[in-house]
């Protein structure tokens, strides 16, 4: 049986698991440090993925990859110097402190303290990790999978799908002695279908993602996954293009989320505020959206993709409130921006992996719920598109412009769901379309699909939420003016 | 170890745990960034990264892996997993390695040029000079003041590589690259920060282009988004510009893949041989050009890298099928990925097509979008420039442009001479009929 390292007791693995000690660790602190730096922490990664890939109907493809390596970094002032090594000796660790400090021209002396654990809360304990489960458990699933997706319609013609799971051990140390160590588990499971109604051809997918072992893949999840991309596929038969021009905009409780991550999310990350390079840069307690309004970027959910115990400078992710009641309350900071506004970090500090510095990142973002049901709010509407499901967006940060691709919705006419839409980009101003947020549904709803996101060249896990809301206008790229 | 000698005995200790057919690439690389802001060097970076990969068939099962983690015992570890998961997947005897006589090197390292052997000698003192001219470059910009914000990047990178196959092919390879950038920020009244980059890479330090023209470039980008607005909704002529083109060409790469095809998700199934654009377009995979940022010597599978039209006049002339989909779609291989894509250029330059043209829209750049590879229809977001006999009548932004793939490419009029070096998608502006726009 395997243990999971997290519960067997952090100071049996957490060394072992790189190879290092706490002496060592403050040894190359030290160097780090030994050219007059304000700060330095060292970030040991190492992981494991593995995925199992079905289609035409066989498993026939495998695949898993191991990480393992150090990142040192050295701050002076919001100066960074970095360095990584994927050879945990001393001699390589110590070469990488070396010229990480070489940014370093102070003349102060900061000396690392003993090192002592900070032990943390676990938001994703896992009761069967995938280290622990074996590869025929995880063929038998993806195949399970496709039977369930080729029963669900006869039109069904192609079924693909596969399982991804991954484990990260992090132990993080610094030199005002914390030392924290996290087991980061993420699994995401994929179905892809392509159907066949005389003629038409149409294909469309469906993922969930969580921090969790095997057990996340229960009955209701399964057949949820399944019969979504089913579903979603069949749907497209009957959908046309989208039309063109301005129009009033009902986002659909969930992955609509996706908004509010291009729309607001980026542009308060405080690297770009504190640069001045973001549309909110100069907006901190003013109005910004209207009352009823409240955004929140939140590492603390149970389980969630975006969730973390710790975040990758060791501070404690919390529950952030961006937006409150329409006001603008706060940035997304790491611990450079901290410093800098002169407030304490917010937990935010990310990387994609030991190769990649920290930046300011978002978590999980999502609007609270307000008070109308999603059937009034969709009645409000005479004429105008109903949003359903996304695939990607994209935002620039200082013109605020942003934009976000629907991958399917329904045309609303006469306050009624008509005829199903595909395939339209939509874009709008960020502030302006805050500011034109008329209506929230009392359903809010955090999406379980796998969202990745992308800033200058790292990708993190994240997630997203939304209630139904109702926008006054966004540009809708259709097809006929 | 040298990375040839660890290619070669993984491929020897893989064959010893059983796998029949092994292919392995390890690789060595070097970077170092270097990001300066407001008169200071904000951020360095600099590392030697490993890594090692690894294809299997096993009892005509296959699975590929990979690991940075070369300590010997985990190799040996990692090995005997990997041969081990590979036997409880299902056989598929289409993923055997291709024959010997079919892989090898399709252009020298010469003739490819990949490698700038100044780069191991280069000191680190020259790359922060380098940084310390390009933002002297803002600076010297005659709207400096305008700036909010600037950002200069300086950035190198050298790689080898080699790859070892049990079927006998055994290759190296080594490239350098070097990248230089400049982001501005500047300010409009109602607090509006229009953005914009100019950033360049090439395989050789030589190459890249001056400070003064980067800066240059990327003050010209941000100030043609000052003030930008939507306009009504409609069908405008379209200037797509060079640098941005490969955004609509792009929306044919799944669809020309042998992946999409054989899953039946592909809109151009059963298409070789027909038009699907205009007779003016014609896009060629050329995998030797000297320094092109996008050659290579063999592809994915190993096979000769050879260069491929993919459009010739406007007829689909070939799909992008390795070897694996050829076996399953019962058709010839090609390559399995693209190389370099070269557009073929028109005579005229983009301001001659301008100056004739009353009214259309120049895309200068985009925001967002997708497409669906079993329709070819897409729909990105845009910014570009509303453009009258040659002069700029408004900066635009938060619009739409969308359409059917092989419609709008029926609708080229003609390509420009202008063809964009720095990609890997070496198209000239292209100039199309009235598509589809939505803004207000």
């Amino acid at each position: 049986m395997y243990l999971n390292p997290s519960r067997i007791g952090a100071r049996l693995t957490h060394f072992s698991s790189f190879g290092v000690d706490a002496d060592l660790c403050r040894r190359v602190l030290r160097t780090a440090l030994a050219r007059g730096a304000d700060d330095a922490d060292l970030y040991f990664e190492h992981s494991g993925s593995t995925s199992v890939a079905l289609s035409d109907g066989k498993v026939n493809r495998a695949s898993t990859h191991v990480d393992l390596g150090v990142g040192v970094r050295v701050v002076v002032g919001d100066q960074v110097g970095y360095a990584y090594t994927e050879e945990l000796t001393e001699a390589a660790m110590t070469q990488a402190a070396e010229v990480a400090s070489e940014i370093a021209r102070g003349n102060k002396a900061v000396s690392p303290v003993a090192l002592a654990e900070r032990r943390l809360g676990d938001r994703y304990p896992t009761q069967q990790p995938w280290e622990g489960v074996d590869l025929e458990t995880r063929v038998a699933m993806v195949r399970d999978w496709e039977r369930r997706a080729f029963a669900a319609d006869r039109r069904v013609i192609r079924v693909e799908t596969s399982l991804g799971d991954s484990f990260k051990h992090v132990l993080i140390a610094r030199p005002d002695g914390r030392l924290v160590y996290d087991y980061q588990p993420m699994t995401r499971g994929w179905v892809v279908c392509t159907a066949q109604d005389g003629e038409k051809k149409e294909s469309s997918s469906a993922n969930l993602a969580q921090r969790a072992g095997l057990e996340f893949y229960d009955e209701a999840h399964v057949s949820r996954m399944c019969q979504k991309a089913v579903d979603d596929t069949l749907l497209l038969f009957d959908a046309s293009k989208a039309p063109a021009g301005e129009m009033t905009v009902v986002l659909g409780a969930g992955s609509s989320g996706i908004l509010l991550h291009e729309a607001i999310g980026h542009g308060l990350e405080a690297d770009f505020n504190r640069k001045g390079i973001s549309i909110f840069a100069d907006r901190l307690g003013q109005r910004i959206a209207p009352a009823g309004v409240t955004v929140v970027d939140d590492g603390t959910i149970p389980h969630a993709r975006g969730s973390i115990n710790t975040d990758d400078e060791g501070n404690s992710p919390e529950r952030t409130v961006l937006v409150e009641d329409g006001i603008l309350r706060g940035f997304l900071h790491d611990e450079i921006s901290a410093r800098h506004y002169g407030v304490l970090p917010t937990g935010s500090g990310r990387r994609e992996s030991f190769r990649h510095v920290v930046l300011p990142r978002m978590r999980s973002t999502y609007m609270e719920s307000g008070t109308l049901s999603p059937e009034e709010i969709i009645a409000s509407v005479q004429n105008g598109i109903y949003c359903a499901d996304f695939a990607n967006g994209q935002v620039q940060i200082g013109a605020g412009d942003f934009a976000f691709y629907v991958r399917r919705g329904y045309l609303i006419e006469g306050g009624k769901l008509t005829r199903p839409i595909k395939d339209v980009n939509l874009i709008g101003n960020g502030p302006e379309v805050l500011a034109t947020i008329e209506m929230v549904g009392n359903d809010l709803k955090i999406d379980e699909g796998g969202w990745t996101c992308g800033k200058d060249g790292q990708s993190v896990p994240v997630s997203q939420g939304m209630p139904t809301v109702k926008v006054s206008k966004l540009s809708v790229g259709g097809a006929s003016a | 170890m040298s990375i040839l000698d660890l290619a070669r005995s993984t491929v020897e200790r893989a064959r010893a745990l059983g796998a029949e057919e092994v292919s392995v690439s390890v690789s060595r690389s070097t970077e170092l960034s270097l990001m300066r802001r407001a008169g200071k060097l904000e951020q360095a970076t600099q590392a030697t990264s490993r890594g090692l990969s690894l294809a299997l068939l096993v009892d005509d099962r296959f699975s590929a892996h990979s690991t940075s983690d070369l300590r010997p015992e985990a190799v040996a570890e990692f090995l005997a997993r990997a041969v081990a998961a590979t036997r409880v997947l299902e056989p598929e005897p289409e993923r055997r390695q291709p024959p010997l006589v079919e892989c090898g090197r399709g252009a020298t390292e010469a003739e490819l040029d990949a490698f700038d052997a100044g780069h191991a000698t280069l000191p680190v003192e020259a790359r922060r000079v380098a940084g310390e001219a390009l933002e002297a470059a803002v600076d010297a910009l005659p709207n400096r003041a305008q700036v909010l914000s600037a950002t200069v990047h300086i950035g190198d990178s050298s790689d080898e590589s080699v790859r070892v196959m049990s079927n006998g092919f055994e290759g190296a390879r080594s490239s350098t690259g070097f990248g230089a950038g400049v982001e501005l920020t500047l300010e409009e009244p109602g607090g509006r920060r229009p953005e914009a980059t100019s950033w360049y890479s090439s395989l050789h330090r030589a190459d890249l282009p001056g400070p003064a023209f980067i800066a240059d470039e990327a003050w010209r980008k941000a100030a043609e988004r000052l003030g930008s607005k939507p306009i009504a909704s409609g069908r405008y002529p379209l200037l797509l510009q060079n640098q941005v083109a490969g955004r609509i060409l792009g929306v044919l790469g799944g669809p020309l893949s042998g992946g999409e095809l054989h899953q039946q998700r592909s809109f151009l199934a059963g298409r070789q041989g027909t038009a699907i654009g205009n007779a003016a377009l014609t896009i060629l995979d050329v995998p030797n050009i000297r320094r092109g940022l996008g050659s290579r010597p063999w592809d994915g599978d190993a096979l000769v890298a050879r260069p491929m039209p993919v459009i010739e006049a406007g007829v689909l002339k070939n799909y992008y099928v390795n070897t694996y989909y050829s076996r399953k779609l019962g058709v010839p291989v090609t390559t399995g990925g693209r190389s370099n894509w070269v557009v073929s250029p028109g005579s005229r330059s983009p301001a001659e097509i301008l100056r004739d043209t009353p009214r259309c829209i120049v895309v200068t750049g985009f925001l967002g979008g997708n497409s669906n590879g079993l329709t070819g229809d897409f729909s990105f977001g845009i910014q570009g420039l509303l453009m009258e006999h040659g002069e700029v009548a408004a900066h635009l932004g938060e619009m739409n442009v969308s359409g059917n793939i092989e419609e709008v490419l029926k609708r080229l009029v003609e390509p420009a001479s202008d063809v964009w070096e720095w990609s890997g998608t070496r198209s000239p502006s292209l100039f199309f009929d009235e598509v589809q726009f939505s803004g207000t």
